[in-house]
């Protein structure tokens, strides 16, 4: 609890951004410390006045897994390399192996093991002479200093030459190795700094055209190429309320006031409800009482139970009342639809990204959508349509994956129901679930069904090899560690075209299909 | 691992209850061996998969189905029943409503789902939370086992997924019936009846089915 944010909104986003800069400042400042001209060993060398504890801990940051290595070095380099110098000059003939004649190679190893050494502990510190220097070389593997070839002890019989020369080729092969996966895995950490430290430089220049291009101008501009593809990219959180509530829109024409309303009046029905529960006031004739008491009692259930590893709604946590309050509020405000499950996962997302009042008309509006009626009044006959609906795209871009479903009987209705229900926002990681949010928000209803389909695609290889309860498992808890970039690159390769027909087309003639259907089937006695 | 003339049976078991009463939790103890107070709540179903070596010629795995238990996905839900070997209902002891809402789920269970003999699947019913201490119903076990006897349950348990109580022996309890009512689709499957095979010391652990 004390981490969190004094500021409600976005806040996953301020956390994960924070701590990406910090990643982000903390890496990059290592190169500074670093001597200039190549002179020393290229590893991020902490200044000699660093404490070792921090020392440590950087070279453990910038080269995983070496700190390990690191810490024999240095702890027990001195000596080993006084013994390591007979040993290895001692090994006949290992010169075929190489261009460069033993004698002037091997001290260079060990004096660079004693660079390295020196570097980091901060003692000693002298240029290396000129034949160790190393040019462009921005990564020393450091693992491998640890890995000492050696003769055996005096008191056991000596290596053969052929014994010794295996050693030494296998030895060399091994630190080879060792220093080609250690520089890769720094190109690829590298990279990944590069891409992440782009992405938030992506993010703050589009912030910007957001605020003072796009907003100003949203209706001229939202429907533009640019803004779309701007869009796509996924929103910057401080403006992702805002568009949001801008492309959900407000049909039902609510008002802050009108929310105050209902949600004093869910106030009135809890305070009621707690004090004569088994006392029935007849206020609304017909509708029935106790069905939305029981409502409501159902949302007390459910909000400690929507996002529990964030630890703010729960009973206590600081969105605990406002998650209440609107979902209160609504099954006042539609009485028609009450509260349904998977709602309060709605409602939460909206809540980490917008003030009390916007949150509901935009949770108000967002239900109000054809596809989110139809589920949450659990229309059955139209959710099914739309499963059906989803299984002609789903042939259509993945025809192995769908006879595989198809052979174990595997319905739509086993995974689809809880990613339409919560909008992704419990299957998929929350940072993942707004990106989806942002362009459901732009492209409409289809585009939950695509972004379906974009997960099937994603793990297509794993789920064809898997049977029933597997992939029910599978689908129905998504591993942890999907990232966006390859689950919207494989969204972006699912066609939304069934044979020139569009989602909605493909829609409409389904429920074309239905009404046909009914008239022939309706004189009959058993419906 | 698996012996030549091992049997293995795959059962289809429906965990079935009102919203909250702990049916998530229930499966994570008795598959994951573990609970946490911090569950989703479950939209649509869940699957777990459980083996057992029930015993040395016998593997039985079990499929396990968790059914959102809001009453209003009734009509969404009842799809998910199809080809059930066996459910567990599961109320939550320190709420009366989950309770009686017990014979509507038990209702709802027999009126979409019929074994092939013509026989209800076997239920078992699972009183949870009953580390909770709050006995409003507990404390009087010969009228549960009258309300089973009267609603088909083949047997009741008094269960807590924290504290791991009972889950186990209610697992075995119900897989023994599914069992019993397999093997032998002729003979009428009373709720008290169990094969004189199956009867081993492993099971005498499911105190609290009907033996009469």
């Amino acid at each position: 609890p004390a981490a969190l944010p004094p500021a409600p909104l976005g806040f996953t986003d301020v956390n994960l951004n924070s701590r990406n800069t910090y990643e982000v400042s903390r890496r990059r400042s290592a190169p500074e410390h670093l001597p200039h001209g190549g002179t020393a060993p290229a590893e991020p060398a902490p200044p000699p006045q660093e404490p070792a504890e921090r020392a440590r801990h950087r070279v453990g940051i910038a080269g995983a897994g070496s700190s390990f290595a690191e810490f024999f070095t240095r702890n027990f380099f001195t000596k080993r390399t006084k013994e390591l110098k007979p040993a290895v000059q001692s090994a006949p003939g290992w010169k075929l192996f190489g261009k460069v004649p033993p004698r002037e190679n091997l001290p260079k190893d060990s004096k660079i093991i004693q660079q390295e050494y020196e570097a980091r502990t901060g003692r000693m510190y002298k240029p290396p002479p000129p034949s160790a220097r190393r040019k462009n070389i921005e990564f020393e593997p450091l693992s491998t200093t640890a890995l000492i070839l050696e003769d055996r002890p005096a008191n056991l019989p000596a290596k053969s030459v052929e014994e010794a020369l295996r050693h030494r080729q296998e030895y060399d092969e091994m630190v080879a190795e060792a220093k080609k996966r250690e520089i890769k895995e720094a190109h690829k950490r590298k990279k990944i700094m590069r891409e992440r430290f782009k992405q938030e430089e992506n993010i703050a220049s589009a912030m910007v055209i957001w605020v003072n291009e796009i907003l100003p101008n949203w209706e001229g501009m939202r429907a533009t190429r640019r803004v779309r593809e701007l869009w796509w990219q996924g929103l910057p959180p401080s403006v992702r309320g805002k568009v949001w509530s801008l492309a959900v829109g407000n049909e039902l024409n609510i008002t802050p006031e009108l929310y105050e309303i209902f949600l004093s009046r869910a106030k009135e029905r809890w305070k009621s409800f707690s004090e004569t529960s088994s006392e029935n006031d007849i206020e609304d004739a017909g509708a029935s009482v106790a069905d939305r008491e029981a409502s409501l009692e159902l949302i007390k259930l459910d909000i400690s139970r929507t996002f529990p590893s964030l630890y703010i709604f729960q009973k206590g946590g600081p969105y605990h009342d406002l998650l209440h309050s609107v979902l209160g509020a609504y099954t006042c405000y539609r009485p028609d639809v009450g509260y349904v499950q998977g709602m309060s996962f709605i409602a939460a997302v909206l809540i980490l990204n917008l003030e009390e009042a916007d949150a509901f008309i935009a949770f108000a509006n967002l239900l109000n959508k054809p596809c989110q009626l139809a589920f949450f009044r659990v229309d059955h006959s139209m959710m099914l349509k739309y499963f059906a609906a989803f299984e002609v795209f789903f042939e259509e871009n993945l025809p192995k994956l769908f006879l595989h479903f198809k052979s174990y009987s595997l319905t739509p209705d086993i995974y689809l129901i809880d990613w339409i229900f919560t909008l992704y926002s419990k299957s998929l990681p929350l940072d993942l679930a707004c990106r989806v949010w942002d362009v459901f928000c732009r492209d409409g209803e289809e585009f939950l069904f695509r972004t379906g389909l974009g997960i099937l695609r994603l793990y297509e290889d794993i789920l064809l090899q898997m049977d029933f309860i597997h992939i029910a498992q599978f689908l129905t808890k998504l591993p942890e560690d999907i990232t966006s970039e390859k689950l919207f690159s494989c969204i972006a390769a699912i066609q939304m075209q069934n044979s020139n027909k569009k989602w909605a087309q493909v829609f409409a003639s389904l429920m074309k299909d239905n009404k046909e259907g009914d008239k022939n089937h309706s004189p009959a006695p058993k419906s | 691992m698996q012996k030549h003339n091992q049997k293995e049976h795959l059962y289809k078991l429906l965990v079935i209850g009102d919203l909250g009463v702990g049916k998530t939790s229930i499966i994570k103890r008795y598959v994951h061996q573990n609970f946490s107070p911090h569950y989703r709540a479950t939209i649509g179903v869940d699957f777990a998969l459980k083996v057992l070596n029930w015993d040395a010629e016998t593997v039985v795995r079990l499929q396990l189905w968790d059914i959102a238990g809001q009453e209003r996905f009734g009509n969404m839900t009842r799809v998910y029943y199809r080809e059930a070997m066996g459910a567990f209902i599961v109320f939550d002891v320190t709420r009366p409503a989950t309770f009686e809402a017990v014979t509507k789920w038990k209702e709802d269970l027999d009126s979409k789902l019929i074994l092939p003999n013509g026989k209800p699947v076997p239920a078992v019913l699972l009183a949870n939370k009953c580390d909770q201490g709050i006995d409003v119903l507990m404390n009087n076990g010969i009228k549960m086992d009258q309300f089973c006897k009267e609603n088909g349950f083949v047997g009741w348990f008094e269960t807590s997924a924290k504290e791991n109580i009972n889950i186990n022996e209610a697992s075995r309890c119900l897989v023994k019936h599914i069992i019993a009512s397999e093997s032998d689709p002729v003979q009428s499957v009373e709720p008290d009846i169990v094969k004189p095979h199956l009867n081993s010391s492993k099971i005498f652990s499911c105190s609290a089915c009907f033996k009469s």
